[in-house]
C-alpha cells in the first residue's frame, strides 16, 4: 500500500532518498498511536459499561432485600400524628383524624378470587382485576385501602375474612378547605406535608417515631374572619371583572403578621390531586410581579428620605422622556411641571423616572434592598418567590424601577415593604406565626419618621382625591396607591392584558393594617365604563375589604379628620425645581 | 492510480445505489430497535396513548431516520468539506441563542422557529466532533507534536463549550468537553500535554466553582451526600434509586411502573427515562438497553478501525465518544452514580433535536463505513492521485 500523504511533504528527490526511512517511521507510528489510542477508548467504553452493569445489578438487589414490607420496619402507624393548626383565636385549621386503613397478607388470604369479589362489593371503588392481582402476588403486605370510614371498615369486618386487618392511620383534615389551602398547604397519604406551612414547618408539626405525638397547636397570625372577607371580596371581584386570578394580603403594620393571604383560584385541600397547576400556585407568596405604580410611594419615599426631594420641589412633566430607544410617558398626562405630591396623586412615571436619577441606581438599589424587596422573604410557608431584579441595574433600570417595572417582586413582600414605611419607618419582616415574639424590637430602622408622615399623607391625599378614590372606606382613613401594569407576553407588553392592584393603608394617620388587592386580566365593566385599571378594579376591592375588616379588627370609625391632606402637602412655600436633564 | 478495495470496488466513483448496498443494516436495524425502545416508554408515560408524545417523537425518528440514510450515502469527502462551514454555522446558532434564544426552566437553551425548537447546543455536539475531525485529518503525522497546531483546536472546543456554559448548562459543556477531550486523545496528542492540561484543569475547579450557579453547587454536594437533602435537591436520585429498585430482575410490567406512574420522578420523558424503563422491564430490560448500546457502539468502533482515512476514523470514534458519553452519563446520573447533570438518553429520551443530531451523527458513521477505503486530501483544495 503506498502512501499518497508523504509525497506533498518532502522537495525534490535526494531530500526524498534521505527522508523517506524517517517518513515512513513517523507514519507508522502515527498509524499506530492512532490505533493504540482507539483501542484504549474503546476499552474505557467496556469498563464504563461493566460499572454500569454493576451498579444496576446491586440496584435492583437492593430493591429485592427492601421488598419485606413496609411494616416490618415500621412497626405499627405507618403515618405520624402531627400538631393541629389554629388561627390566631384558635379556629382549628388543620387537625388530624383517625382513620383505619385496609390491608391484606395475601399468603394468609384463603381464596383470593372469593376474597376479591367480597371485597369489591363492599368497597365498590376497587376494581376487581386489581384486587385479585394483588391478593394472588406472593406478598406478605398489600394496602387494600388507605382511610377507610367507619361505615366501610364495619362491612369489611362483616365479610369475616382472613387475612385482613386494619391499621390505625392519621388522616389530616382541613375544616376551613379551600379558604386556608394555600397557606396552611396539604400532606400526603403518609401525613407527611407537601405544601404551605405544613410542609415548610413538617418538624415542628410532625411527632417523630417514637414521640408519644402530643405537641402543642401552631397558632398562625391568620384570622380567619379577615381571611374571608379578603377572600370574598376577591372572589365577586375575580367574577365581575371576569379575572383570570386574584391575590390580597392584609397584614399587621407594626410586627408584620399576616392576617389574611388569599390566592385565586384556590383549591381542596382535602382533593389536591383533582386541583390544577394554576390553582395550587400561590400568587401571594411564590409569584412575583411587576407591580407598576405602586413602587412609586418607594421613589418617593426614597428621595425624601435621601433629601433629594421634597415635599415643595416641583418636577418637569412637561413631555415625555426619551431613553435609549425608550419612552417613558405618562398615563394621565399633565404636560407642565408637577409637585411631588402631585407625580404621586397623577401617578406621573416620567416624574418617578426623574426623581430615581435624583437619586442614582447605587442607592436605589441600596434603599429597596433595606425594605427588603430584593431577596426572598423568610416566610414559614413552602412557597416563596425570589424576586426578579434588573442585573445590571442600567440607568433605564432605575427609571423604570421608580414606576414599578423591570422589577418583579411577591404581593406579600410588596406589603411588608409599606408596612415598613409607613409605620413610622421600621422594617417589617412578615409572619404567617402569631408566637413570634421580639419581631418589633429587632426592625431596624429604614426611614425616618418624617418621610414615614409624608408618605402616609401622600397616600392618603391618593384617595381623598386622587385615582384611589374609589378604595375610600368612610371613618376609617384609607390611604393607598393604585398599581396598573402591563403583563409581559411574547415580544413586549400586552396592551390589553393588565394585572390591576392597590396597595391602602389605614388609619391613614397611623396605620395599623396594609391591604393589598391585585386582579390579574380583569375586563371593564359597563360600571367602570370599559376601564381595567387599577383605580376602577382593584381600589374598590380594597375600600370594601377595609370596611368589612375594620370593625373585626377593633379598629372604630373615627370623627372628622383634623385637616384636609392637601393643605399640610403644599405648605405654600416655594421649592427647588428639578429637572434631571 | 486506482485504489483498490477489498470489495473490488473503485473506492473513488461508488454510484448512489452501491452506497446504498453497502450502507450498514445491522446498524440501522440495532438504531431502529433502541429507538423503539424509546417509545414504548414515551408509551407508557403517556398512560397508554399514542397522542400527547408517542407520535410526536415518531414523526422526529421518522425524519431522523431519513436524514440518516441521507447523510450517510453522501460522498464522505462532501463532509470533509462541509466540516468547517457546518461548525461555523453552529456556532453562530449558539451566539444567536444568547440573542433571542427562549428562556425554559431558567435557563436560556433554545431557539423558538414557529412549529419547532432548536437546541443548538445538541448540533453542536457533531459539528465540533466534524470540525476537529477535519482539523486534526489535515495535520502531517509529526504535526500532532507541535503545541502551536493545537491553540486552533482547542478554541475550537473552547468556545462553544463557553456558549452553552452561560445558557446555562453545565452538564451539556461537560460533556462537550469530554468529547472534545476524546478527540484530542484519539488524534495523537501527547500524552504529557494532555496531562498538563488536566492537571490545569483540576487546579481551575476552586474558580469554576466560584462561577456555578447555586442549584448546580447544590447538585454537586446533594451528590457527595444524597440523604444531606432528601426531601429537596436529594429527592430526584432517591426516588431514582427507588424506583431502579422496585423494578427488581423483571420489572413491574408496561405502565405498572409506581414511582414514574405516580410521579415521583421528575423528568420522566428526558431525563430519567431510564429509571422509568428500569421500573418496569426491571434489570433485564436495563440491561437490554445496555446491551443494544454496545452493540451500536461495537459498529461504530468496528468502523472507526477499518476507516483508511484519519478524517473516518477520528470522526466515527468522534461520534462514538459523544454517544457513549451522552447514555454514559445519564445512566451514571439516575443510577447515582455521579450528580444530576441534565444529559438526554441518546435515541430513547424525548427531544426533536438530540433524536435527529444523533441520527444524523450515525449517518455520518455509516458515510464512514461506506467510504472506508476512500484517500482524502489532506489539506483543501489538493487532490490526490
Amino acid at each position: 500500500m503506498s502512501d499518497p500523504h508523504e509525497r506533498l511533504f518532502t522537495g525534490g528527490l535526494p531530500a526524498r532518498l534521505a527522508n523517506s526511512a524517517h517518513l515512513e517511521g513517523a507514519r507508522k507510528k502515527a498509524v499506530e498511536t492512532g490505533r493504540n489510542r482507539l483501542v484504549i477508548v474503546a476499552a474505557v467504553f467496556a469498563c464504563a459499561f461493566v460499572v454500569l452493569a454493576g451498579r444496576l445489578v446491586h440496584l435492583s438487589s437492593m430493591g429485592d432485600a427492601g421488598s419485606a414490607g413496609p411494616v416490618a420496619e415500621g412497626g405499627g402507624d405507618i403515618s405520624l400524628a402531627r400538631a393541629e393548626i389554629v388561627d390566631r383565636n384558635g379556629v382549628l385549621l388543620a387537625s388530624d383524624l383517625t382513620t383505619a386503613s385496609l390491608y391484606a397478607n395475601p399468603l394468609q388470604v384463603l381464596d383470593a378470587a372469593e376474597a376479591s369479589d367480597k371485597i369489591s362489593r363492599v368497597l365498590p371503588e376497587l376494581d376487581r382485576g386489581e384486587l385479585f392481582s394483588k391478593l394472588s402476588a406472593p406478598n406478605r403486605f398489600v394496602w387494600i385501602k388507605r382511610h377507610l370510614t367507619p361505615r366501610q371498615q364495619h362491612a369489611v369486618n362483616a365479610l369475616g375474612l382472613p387475612g385482613f386487618a386494619f391499621l390505625e392511620e392519621q388522616k389530616r383534615v382541613y375544616p376551613q378547605g379551600n379558604l386556608v389551602a394555600h397557606i396552611v398547604g396539604y400532606t400526603g397519604v403518609d401525613n407527611r406535608g407537601l405544601a404551605g406551612i405544613e410542609k415548610r414547618l413538617d418538624e415542628r408539626l410532625g411527632a417523630a417515631a417514637g414521640d408519644d405525638g402530643a405537641r402543642p397547636p401552631l397558632r398562625l397570625s391568620v384570622d380567619v374572619r379577615v381571611q374571608h372577607v379578603l377572600h370574598h371580596q376577591l372572589a365577586l371581584a375575580v367574577e365581575k371583572y371576569r379575572a383570570i386570578g386574584a391575590t390580597g394580603v392584609v397584614l399587621d403594620a407594626d410586627d408584620g403578621q399576616i392576617l389574611a393571604s388569599v390566592s385565586l383560584p384556590d383549591f381542596d385541600p382535602h382533593r389536591v390531586d383533582r386541583a390544577s397547576a394554576d390553582s395550587r400556585f400561590n400568587r401571594a407568596s411564590l409569584g412575583v410581579y411587576e407591580m407598576g405604580s405602586t413602587f412609586k410611594i418607594f421613589t418617593v419615599a426614597m428621595a425624601l428620605e435621601l433629601g433629594t426631594a421634597d415635599l415643595a420641589d416641583r418636577i418637569d412633566a412637561r413631555k415625555p422622556l426619551r431613553v435609549a430607544r425608550f419612552m417613558i410617558r405618562d398615563d394621565h398626562a399633565q404636560e407642565r411641571w408637577l409637585s411631588v405630591s402631585e407625580v404621586f396623586t397623577y401617578s406621573s412615571n416620567i416624574g418617578a423616572a426623574r426623581m430615581a436619577l435624583e437619586v442614582g441606581a447605587e442607592r436605589q438599589r441600596e434603599f429597596l434592598e433595606r425594605i427588603g424587596l430584593l431577596g426572598r422573604a423568610s416566610l414559614e410557608i413552602a412557597e416563596i418567590g425570589r424576586p426578579i431584579a434588573p442585573d445590571p441595574w442600567r440607568k433605564i433600570s432605575t427609571m423604570t424601577v421608580a414606576f414599578g417595572h423591570g422589577i418583579a417582586v411577591t404581593p406579600i413582600q410588596m406589603a411588608s415593604a409599606v408596612a415598613s414605611l409607613v409605620n413610622g419607618g421600621t422594617r417589617v419582616t412578615p409572619t404567617f406565626i402569631a408566637d413570634r415574639r421580639g419581631v418589633r424590637a429587632t426592625g431596624e430602622r429604614v426611614v425616618s419618621d418624617k418621610t414615614s408622615q409624608a408618605i402616609r399623607l401622600l397616600m392618603r391625599l391618593n384617595v381623598v382625591e386622587g385615582t384611589g378614590k374609589k378604595a375610600d372606606a368612610p371613618g376609617y382613613f384609607v390611604g393607598g396607591k393604585t398599581g396598573t401594569a402591563e403583563k409581559v407576553g411574547a415580544g413586549g407588553y400586552r396592551r390589553k392584558a393588565l394585572r390591576s392592584s392597590f396597595i391602602g393603608v389605614f388609619p391613614a394617620s397611623k396605620p395599623r393594617y396594609v391591604v393589598l388587592a391585585m386582579l390579574d386580566e380583569p375586563q371593564g365593566t359597563k360600571e367602570t365604563f370599559g376601564f381595567a385599571t387599577a383605580g376602577w378594579t382593584a381600589a374598590p376591592v380594597v375600600g370594601r375589604v377595609i370596611e368589612r375588616a375594620a370593625p373585626l379588627l377593633g379598629i372604630e370609625i373615627g370623627g372628622e379628620e383634623e385637616e384636609e391632606p392637601s393643605q399640610r402637602v403644599d405648605p405654600g412655600r416655594k421649592g427647588r425645581q428639578l429637572a434631571s436633564f | 492510480m486506482a485504489v483498490q478495495t477489498s470489495t473490488g470496488l473503485s473506492e473513488s466513483r461508488l454510484t448512489v445505489v452501491q452506497r446504498i448496498q453497502q450502507l450498514n443494516w445491522g446498524l440501522v436495524l440495532l438504531i431502529a430497535v433502541t429507538a423503539c425502545v424509546g417509545l414504548t416508554m414515551l408509551y407508557s408515560i403517556s398512560e397508554g396513548t399514542t397522542e400527547t408524545w408517542v407520535s410526536r417523537q415518531l414523526v422526529r425518528f421518522g425524519v431522523g431516520f431519513l436524514l440518516m440514510l441521507i447523510v450517510a450515502v453522501v460522498d464522505i469527502r462532501f463532509w470533509l468539506r462541509a466540516a468547517f462551514p457546518l461548525y461555523g454555522i453552529s456556532l453562530a446558532l449558539l451566539v444567536a441563542v444568547e440573542v433571542v434564544g427562549t428562556v425554559g426552566m431558567g435557563a436560556r437553551r433554545w431557539i423558538d422557529l414557529g412549529p419547532f425548537q432548536l437546541q443548538p447546543s445538541e448540533i453542536m455536539k457533531i459539528a465540533l466532533v466534524l470540525a476537529l475531525a477535519r482539523y486534526f485529518h489535515g495535520l502531517a503525522h509529526d504535526e500532532i507534536a507541535w503545541l502551536r497546531r493545537l491553540v486552533a483546536p482547542t478554541a475550537m472546543a473552547i468556545v462553544p463549550v463557553a456558549l452553552v456554559l452561560r445558557q446555562p448548562d453545565l452538564g451539556t459543556a461537560l460533556l462537550l468537553l469530554i468529547g472534545a477531550g476524546a478527540m484530542f486523545f484519539l488524534s495523537g496528542v501527547r500524552l504529557r500535554v494532555l496531562g498538563a492540561v488536566a492537571a490545569a484543569a483540576l487546579a481551575a475547579i476552586p474558580v469554576v466553582w466560584h462561577y456555578l450557579r447555586d442549584y448546580q453547587r447544590e447538585r454537586i454536594l446533594t451528590f457527595f451526600d444524597p440523604e444531606r437533602d432528601p426531601l429537596g435537591a436529594g429527592y430526584h436520585i432517591l426516588q431514582s434509586k427507588i424506583a431502579l429498585g422496585s423494578g427488581g430482575v423483571f420489572g413491574k410490567g408496561l405502565l405498572q411502573g409506581t414511582q414514574s406512574h405516580l410521579h415521583f420522578l421528575p423528568e420522566m420523558r428526558t431525563d430519567f427515562i431510564f429509571t422509568m424503563l428500569a421500573e418496569e422491564f426491571g434489570l433485564v430490560g436495563a440491561l437490554g438497553l445496555l446491551t443494544l448500546y454496545i452493540f451500536i457502539l461495537t459498529y461504530a468502533i468496528a468502523i472507526a478501525l477499518r476507516s483508511r482515512s484519519q478524517f473516518g476514523r477520528l470522526l466515527a470514534m468522534g461520534i462514538a465518544a459523544t454517544f457513549f458519553v451522552y447514555f454514559c452519563a445519564n445512566i451514571a446520573m439516575v443510577t447515582g452514580l455521579i450528580p444530576v447533570v441534565g444529559a438526554p438518553l441518546p435515541l430513547v429520551s424525548y427531544g426533536g433535536t438530540a433524536m435527529v443530531t444523533t441520527l444524523v451523527g450515525f449517518g455520518l458513521v455509516m458515510s464512514v463505513h461506506i467510504h472506508r477505503d476512500a484517500s482524502l486530501p489532506r489539506r483543501a483544495g489538493a487532490e490526490e492521485p
